[in-house]
């Protein structure tokens, strides 16, 4: 028997018949990214918003730091995007396309994690007008639907459109929190670092 | 276990999450309580927090437990004007504003109880009077007028925001109420003319004011 030490997507073979699969494997992750999206609305809504944070050094204002950081963010979100086609073989791609998928995928989530925890603690929750809304609805639903989809990694023998979709739903989200925020920063005080 | 690898990227993020709340919660307190210092100092506010900032400020912290702070916006109750007052340390900074052409700037001390006299320029006048439940009530004497108030604590983005600045050789002086809800009553004053003002995004400040471009901040004492 031999077993492709590139299989990154499976788990080794005599696991299997341990856990049968059952719904908690769709239960726990779907539960965790309610929660997770859930607690930060909380959060950002009940947390008196402090309007001040830490700044970073070389930049005019936290609103360039984050908008230069959701960047950095997206443009690897979009690497997500062209790696994942090439794990799927709808790409050509080299043989390394999981490994860079994996840390792309990393460097994403943790470049935005400054800027959410930014957005939460400085900024709050807010509804005041429709770009702000969706961005904070869609902030608290990206982290809930990545934790979801870190969550299934773990799982073997997914239905074979899951991982796509919920990765898919990832991708959108940061597209348009992009959108409602780096992307309005930069049209509105035009790109300044 | 199974393939770590997918936890440890979440717990890797919690991590830095906490850490940078962490930062947060100790640095960008001190740095705002330093450049915020007056309301009339049109200064960046980026500036560094730096350790010698911290020291030539009064350190917050061990007033702020003891003083009231934060902002309450409201109308008068004859909904003619907003009113806004911003308090820290023990002092309060008020902004009347009708949106056309009556504005006052007050400042003063706040008593032990929550009580507050502060006067601005023209003789103007507002006496104030913490409530629980996060009220503010009182008057107001401001242009010629008497008015009374209730205000209601407010969360940011509400609040006081004022920009200074020079535009084709006028001087211009800006002053915005937002309220809860993001309604926003302001008055731009140029070469002492007062004036309806754009509208501020409360989010960054910024307003276009005669084709140029300025930066409101928010007011506190």
């Amino acid at each position: 028997m031999t077993v492709d030490p590139n299989a990154a997507t499976q788990s080794f073979p005599p696991e299997p018949a341990r856990r049968a699969p059952g719904p908690a494997r769709y239960l726990v992750p779907a539960l965790v990214a309610g929660a997770v999206a859930v607690a930060l609305g909380v959060y950002g809504r009940t947390h008196d918003p402090s309007g001040i944070a830490f700044n970073l050094a070389g930049f005019s204002s936290t609103g360039a730091v984050k908008s230069w950081l959701a960047s950095t963010a997206f443009f690897f979100a979009l690497v997500q995007l062209v790696s994942a086609l090439m794990v799927y073989g709808r790409l050509p791609g080299p043989r390394w396309s999981a490994t860079l998928h994996r840390w792309s995928g990393r460097i994403a989530f943790l470049v935005a994690v400054p800027v959410a925890v930014h957005c939460l603690y400085a900024l709050g929750y807010q509804t005041y007008s429709t770009r702000v809304m969706w961005h904070s609805a869609l902030g608290c639903f990206f982290f809930g639907a990545f934790s979801a989809k870190m969550l299934l990694l773990r799982s073997e023998r997914l239905p074979a459109a899951l991982l796509p979709l919920v990765g898919g739903l990832v991708l959108t989200a940061l597209t348009l929190i992009w959108l409602t925020s780096a992307f309005w920063f930069f049209r509105t005080f035009g790109v300044t670092t | 276990m199974k393939r770590p690898g997918p936890l440890l990227t979440l717990l890797a993020g919690l991590l830095l999450a906490v850490f940078i709340l962490t930062l947060d919660s100790t640095t960008g307190t001190r740095s705002a309580s330093s450049t915020y210092e007056k309301p009339s100092s049109a200064k960046s506010p980026s500036a560094k927090p730096s350790p010698s900032a911290a020291v030539t400020s009064p350190s917050p912290a061990p007033k702020r437990s003891a003083a009231p702070a934060g902002v309450y916006t409201g109308r008068t109750d004859d909904d003619s004007s907003a009113v806004a007052v911003s308090l820290r340390g023990g002092k309060a900074i008020a902004y009347f504003c009708d949106g056309h052409n009556i504005e006052s700037w007050l400042k003063g001390d706040v008593k032990g109880a929550g009580v507050m006299r502060l006067t601005g320029a023209d003789g103007a006048r507002l006496n104030g009077t913490l409530k629980g439940g996060g009220k503010l009530t009182g008057t107001a004497d401001v242009g010629g007028g008497h008015y009374a108030f209730t205000l209601d604590r407010a969360k940011k983005p509400s609040g006081i925001y004022r920009a200074n600045s020079q535009v084709a050789g006028a001087r211009i002086v800006g002053g915005w109420i937002v309220l809860p809800g993001g309604r926003q009553v302001g008055i731009v004053t140029r070469d002492g003319k007062p004036a309806a003002a754009p509208a501020i995004d409360p989010e960054t400040g910024a307003v276009t004011v005669d084709g140029q471009r300025l930066t409101a901040r928010p007011v506190t004492p």
